[in-house]
């Protein structure tokens, strides 16, 4: 009991309201754009069911805050404690999704649970950034590393991305390698171990190129670097987005009014696009003000990382923040076309249980480590 | 020291979140720059490229003008052709396909190759799956309502009507009405952004050719918006893209009114019916209007049209083009045939008015001429005949004395007066010269030398070089019949707007009032009038009661030809003479002249005067039957309203 009161004294002391209000008021507008998104369905008997998507958001919302209180309330040193158990769970399920491999558009990232299927992938995001996060706290030397030294926490993330290339699933491999290099930079690294890392670079995206990705996904790549040479293509989905966004203007066309959404030119729009669907409601000054959230909640992540009272804690505010980062800079990077397409979410704007989930499960970690700082 | 020790454990961290915070710094404003140039800087294309994305044109067709006859009768009109058009995407291969091919009517290797065509499309990205892709032409009534039926089960399914030309009479007049094409590259190049398109239908032939411009309208447009697929609209938000002028509505085709009359064409199909080709024309001689023009064997413009599908046009015009009757050709414009004994009232007049021969000279005719080493024949021996004897009894010897006392330039020169060697103006099909030969023309034609005073003699008999078509011949008797008038002849009498207000009205054109003596005029036309009213006159035993007509027999010598195509068993068919009839009718008031030609028919009197006495028995039976039409119509109800 007193440890309760205890608990709750510290909540109310250290509870983080600008996490709070920025996440909650991120998850408002995405839901409000989600409904925009897939109102053109609202009149059309055949597929009115998707116009209710925003509901089954809110629902995931609600179940996620859930778990992400969870992640909060327990104490996250308890949690690393566990954190092998649950990285070898989760590099079991997706194990067990390339055994099963239930087709979904051309790639099988589920688990089918009867009424819910869940994609491990996502899951296993939260997973790699705890173990990795223990993997440096276990580590306490404070002097500049090398390669080697790195090499087993590399390991750590490497493992999954290669486990999900194999779905295929590319962006998610991506978020992966990311967030654990992300993790990685907080160690100091040799001079010379930097300049043996970046050579190594070349050979390996050479390798990826001609043998890591599939036929489509290279497409995609090309038909970035030149979105002209197939206008009703590949290239077809990334023109259209920015088309959309283009025709935000400044002020945007206002809410439901976007015309490229409206009509039904902007592909995957609830789970790929939102952004393209914001921006054309809301113009470059909506964005401009979305941004704003989206990079205070990346940077109060370092911050909180800044104050956590260990490596473990500051390792998980750095990995949670850095998978915020990623996932939101690559969407939105390929949404106004400064990125190939791959298919990754924009946290709490994209349509889907199990990234909802992940995101505020990382929330809860987040919070929990600024609750104990 | 718990603060201590928190420092020495995240130590090693702290340098780095500075450049954390940096990194993110720089994404943003990376994004956020992005982000300006594609609202800001680039706004207004991406807006504009937003508003052509919805807004589109979609044609509204236009509808061809109708063909009438003289008596409003419908002549050439539209129908609807009942086109079956999928759209890929929505097109289900388990549950669609298979009852779509089954109420289609599909043989299994049709629907097979089909299949493939659409799943070809289905497996495209882009816009091309959404997109109607057009199935089968011209479907039967039957398939059209199994299909309307079972709409409900076949979504990705339309059934679009098509306005195709239809042909109620067939095959009668088909040659100057002519029929419709798919347009061709080189002829869309030359339209390149008018009114034509890919898969357009244009005028081939005839009428429907030579009007093309009045009787193919305009197409309209209208404004829409409309999304990427059918299924992705707003309904509400469509008004606000549509500027102004949203729609221009579409210009009917001008209709077309004949000269023709369809029963005197069906009449002297009827009468033509025993020969295998030919041509007749009937024409007005008051007004030079083309009462009736059939060229024989005829085509059906229905088949040609595309009435059957494509694979049926391209048999047709394999059938017809392979026939040596060349039914494709029109025989009373395009053609050209020796006249024979039916160009003698010309040379007559020649002769009389170069003051070379009186009326009353006799010439003793022994069953031919003897000029030079030649002997000219004859077709019987007609002892003492003067110009009347010879004109009623086709005697070959007298104007063989005419022709050698005429110079041949003369004959040219009245034979061109009466429109022979000059094309008559008509227009609507190729039309050929024929040949009036003169001593220049024989100059060319032999290299100077090599003109003999016999070619003389074979123009006077209207043989020889001089060529003619049929329609000049029709006209030259009409001039003779109206005592001097060439009219030009005219097949379209006037143009009207689709709901029937004239727009253009054609009056008859005199090419030329001939300079010809009424008395020598006056004596020929007795002549022609005896050719039928006397009993030795070559077409006396055709005459039928009631039809007083004058006319002039002619039997053509044809130059012995084996024409390629032709099977050597029925090569005798190709070297027969035609057989040759023109005259007027009535003698007395001519109304109308009328020309037959029976190709390869033998003699004249025997096989094409009869056909002509019977057309004109039609065309008076015709007139009665109008004439009893309009006093027996309905009275006028004046001061009852509706």
């Amino acid at each position: 009991m007193s440890l309760f009161a205890r608990g709750s004294a510290r909540a109310r002391e250290h509870f983080d309201w600008p996490l709070f209000l920025a996440v909650v008021g991120i998850a408002i507008i995405g839901v409000v754009n989600l409904y925009s998104a897939t109102s053109p369905y609202i009149d059309d008997p055949r597929r009115s069911g998707l116009a209710d998507m925003y509901v089954q958001q809110v629902y995931w919302l609600v179940v996620g805050g859930l778990f992400g209180t969870l992640a909060a309330v327990v104490d996250y040193r308890s949690i690393e404690r566990f954190a092998y158990v649950f990285y070898g769970l989760g590099i079991a399920s997706l194990i067990l999704v390339l055994l099963l491999s239930s087709d979904i558009r051309g790639s099988s990232r589920w688990i089918d649970l009867g009424r819910f299927a869940f994609q491990p992938s996502e899951f296993m995001k939260i997973f790699v950034v705890l173990a990795v996060a223990r993997k440096l706290s276990d580590d306490p030397r404070t002097e500049t590393k090398t390669l080697i030294d790195l090499a087993p926490a590399a390991l750590l993330f490497a493992a999954p991305a290669v486990l999900v290339m194999f779905q295929p699933d590319f962006g998610t491999s991506m978020i992966y390698a990311a967030c654990g290099f992300t993790m990685l930079a907080l160690t100091r690294l040799r001079r010379s171990s930097l300049v043996v890392f970046v050579m190594g670079l070349l050979p390996l995206c050479w390798s990826m190129w001609h043998f890591g990705l599939r036929e489509y996904q290279r497409g995609r790549i090309l038909s970035f670097l030149d979105p002209e040479a197939d206008r009703t293509g590949t290239g077809w989905h990334a023109l259209q987005s920015r088309t959309a966004i283009g025709n935000g203007g400044l002020w945007g066309e206002g809410f439901r009014e976007g015309i490229q959404n409206q009509f039904g030119f902007l592909p995957d729009q609830f789970s790929d696009f939102p952004f393209s669907v914001f921006a054309e409601d809301w113009g470059f000054v909506g964005c401009l003000a979305l941004l704003a959230l989206y990079a205070f909640v990346c940077a109060w992540a370092v911050n909180i990382a800044a104050m956590a009272k260990d490596r473990f804690g500051a390792a998980v505010a750095v990995g949670v923040g850095a998978m915020f980062f990623w996932h939101t800079f690559f969407n939105i990077g390929m949404t106004i076309g400064i990125l190939p397409v791959v298919g990754i979410t924009l946290p709490l704007f994209s349509y889907g249980g199990s990234s909802t989930l992940t995101t505020l499960v990382g929330f809860g970690l987040l919070m929990n480590v600024s609750l104990r700082r | 020291m718990k603060l201590f020790m928190q420092r020495s454990d995240v130590g090693d961290f702290r340098r780095r979140y500075n450049f954390m915070v940096l990194g993110i710094v720089i994404a943003f404003a990376l994004l956020t720059a992005r982000l300006a140039q594609l609202q800001i800087a680039q706004a207004e294309s991406h807006q504009a490229q937003a508003r052509r994305n919805v807004v589109g044109r979609v044609t509204l067709a236009t509808t061809r003008g109708v063909i009438r006859d003289a008596q409003g009768r419908v002549l050439a009109a539209n129908r609807p052709s009942y086109d079956i058009y999928v759209v890929p995407a929505l097109l289900d291969f388990e549950q669609t396909w298979p009852k779509l091919t089954q109420w289609m009517g599909l043989s299994a290797p049709r629907a097979k190759e089909l299949a493939a065509k659409v799943r070809e499309i289905q497996g495209r990205e882009g816009k091309r799956r959404l997109q109607q892709m057009l199935l089968e032409v011209d479907v039967s009534r039957d398939v059209v309502a199994a299909l309307e039926t079972h709409a409900a089960e076949l979504p990705g399914v339309d059934v679009v009507p098509t306005p195709v030309r239809y042909y109620p009479y067939g095959e009668v007049a088909s040659h100057l009405l002519g029929y419709m094409r798919e347009i061709d590259a080189e002829t869309l190049a030359q339209h390149e952004g008018q009114s034509y398109r890919a898969g357009d239908r244009l005028g081939a032939v005839g009428v429907e050719r030579r009007w093309e411009s009045y009787l193919r309208g305009q197409r309209g447009w209208q404004k829409v918006v409309r999304g990427a697929n059918r299924h992705a609209q707003r309904t509400g938000m469509a008004e606000r893209f549509l500027d102004d002028p949203r729609r221009l509505e579409p210009i009917p085709g001008r209709d077309i009114s004949l000269t023709i009359d369809v029963e005197l064409e069906k009449a002297i199909t009827r009468e033509m019916r025993s020969q295998l080709a030919g041509a007749v024309v009937v024409v007005d001689v008051r007004t030079g209007r083309v009462l009736a023009a059939v060229s024989k064997p005829a085509f059906d413009p229905n088949v040609l049209s595309g009435e059957q599908g494509k694979a049926a046009i391209r048999e047709a015009f394999e059938r017809l083009s392979r026939d040596p009757l060349k039914p494709l050709l029109d025989k009373t414009t395009s053609a050209v045939y020796p006249p024979g004994s039916t160009y003698k009232p010309f040379s007559a007049l020649a002769a009389l008015s170069e003051g070379l021969i009186e009326p009353t000279t006799k010439v003793d005719c022994k069953g031919g001429y003897e000029f030079g080493r030649r002997f000219f024949r004859c077709t019987a021996v007609h002892r003492k005949v003067d110009l009347y004897d010879a004109i009623v009894q086709s005697c070959n010897t007298y104007f063989y004395a005419l022709g050698e006392l005429i110079h041949i330039d003369q004959l040219a020169k009245l034979g061109m007066d009466f429109g022979f060697g000059v094309k008559t103006g008509l227009g609507i099909n190729p039309e050929a010269r024929g040949r009036m030969p003169t001593r220049a023309w024989y100059a060319r034609r032999y290299r100077g030398d090599g003109f003999r005073g016999g070619f003389t003699l074979l123009s006077a008999i209207g043989q020889g070089a001089t060529a003619v078509t049929v329609m000049q011949l029709a006209l030259s008797y009409a001039a003779l019949a109206n005592d001097g008038t060439l009219y030009q002849p005219q097949v379209v009498r006037s143009i009207e707007t689709s709901s029937g207000t004239t727009v253009q009205d054609f009056p008859p054109r005199v090419r030329r009032i001939i300079d010809v003596d009424p008395a020598q005029l006056a004596l020929v036309k007795q002549a022609l009038r005896g050719v039928v009213a006397e009993p030795k006159g070559t077409a006396f035993a055709e005459a039928l009661p009631g039809v007083d007509m004058a006319g002039k027999t002619g039997t053509a010598q044809v130059g012995h030809v084996s024409p390629r195509s032709v099977d050597p068993k029925r090569e005798w068919y190709f070297n027969r003479d035609h057989a040759w009839f023109a005259g007027y009718a009535p003698a007395k008031s001519p109304e109308i002249a009328i020309v037959v030609l029976v190709e390869h028919g033998g003699g004249g009197g025997k096989n094409a005067a009869p056909i002509a006495m019977r057309v004109v028995d039609a065309w008076q039976k015709l007139g009665k039957r109008r004439l009893t039409a309009h006093n027996g119509g309905e009275p006028r109800k004046d001061g009852t309203s509706l």
